[in-house]
């Protein structure tokens, strides 16, 4: 058990530093929803499942619904600017 | 040049990697020499006695609704907040232009699932006091079920079945369903936001623990509607820029 955690907690690591390092926005999304699932494990052997169901679900479907909406928004202006340019 | 800088950025993000890695572990080293529970805190008294008070034998719900329910109510009005600067940010009034949605597989394989999500979260919602969740995460469930069918059937579906007026009057049903009860509270018990002990059928059952099961119902309704009024409103602007 206490060798699950350590791997847990280092795989959660290595997700928030791609999440963060990653140029790609949309990658860098899904890592941070991975980040999420492996944060809902941690809660679960924490023994807080109030938390981790919480986490759940808005670390992994709201969180990457909102962002991914706000995303295309975003492509969208970018794509405008550059045909003014051209 | 190019190399030696290349090289230097390496070190420097193995560096940070490192010292990441060592404050994490760090904090899941102190995290397991944490005592089970500290005596003569107010901790213990809610993990003796908040079964025979509230009848909840969910100790997160019992103190979230029952003890602290009125930090709960703030709470709620922040996401009324929240909610109401979005829209008023957001929103402008016209009809979202449908994107078709995913292929006929999906729509088919979701159409057969949504009750069964829609199932689980109204299982999270009214066994709040029993197991794990309350309202606020079926309330979660909720929304996102809204938000999963703008993106499977296309957004035109959601919006023209349940109208924004709809799903505003859930979201006010729910906050004045809470200070319904509050009220009750100060009528029968004589304290805001009171566990007022109607239709208790015995700990541990479905209908018991009084107030929290309708405090639980009020605020999966707010929160789930809340939800879905802020994705459609920032997804409403998404389709007007794309009409033009």
């Amino acid at each position: 058990m206490i060798l699950l955690e350590y791997l847990l907690i280092g795989f959660l690591v290595l997700t928030a530093i791609m999440a963060i390092s990653n140029k790609e926005i949309l990658i860098s999304i899904i890592f941070l929803s991975i980040f999420s699932i492996v944060l809902t494990a941690i809660y679960l052997l924490h023994k807080a499942p109030d938390v981790a169901l919480a986490e759940a679900v808005i670390g992994t479907g709201l969180n990457t619904a909102i962002f991914m909406s706000a995303i295309s928004h975003v492509r969208e202006r970018d794509e405008c600017h550059c045909r003014e340019e051209d | 040049m190019n190399a030696t800088a290349e090289r230097r950025i390496n070190m420097k993000r193995i560096f940070i990697i490192s010292i990441l890695f060592f404050f994490a572990f760090l904090v899941l080293f102190y995290l397991n020499d944490l005592p089970e529970i500290v005596m003569g805190t107010i901790a213990n008294r809610f993990v003796e006695k908040s079964v025979e008070e509230t009848g909840s034998l969910n100790v997160v719900t019992a103190i979230l609704y029952d003890y602290r329910a009125f930090d709960s109510l703030g709470e709620s009005t922040v996401l009324f907040a929240a909610v109401s600067g979005i829209v008023l940010v957001l929103s402008r009034k016209m009809l979202p232009v449908s994107s078709h949605g995913l292929s006929i597989l999906v729509k088919r394989n979701f159409g057969i699932l949504t009750p069964f999500i829609a199932l689980f979260s109204l299982y999270i919602i009214t066994h709040g006091h029993l197991s794990p969740g309350g309202g606020f995460q079926g309330g979660v469930i909720l929304g996102v079920i809204s938000i999963i069918f703008s993106i499977v059937y296309g957004s035109a579906f959601d919006y023209e079945r349940y109208s924004p007026q709809l799903k505003t009057t859930l979201e006010t049903g729910g906050a004045l369903l809470f200070i319904f009860i509050g009220i009750m509270g100060i009528v029968f018990e004589g304290v805001f936001l009171d566990n007022v002990n109607f239709l208790n059928d015995g700990t541990g059952t479905l209908i018991s623990s009084g107030s929290i099961l309708v405090i639980n119902l009020g605020v999966g309704l707010k929160i789930g509607a809340g939800l879905a009024i802020i994705f459609y409103s920032m997804i409403q602007k998404t389709f007007g820029e794309g009409l033009e």
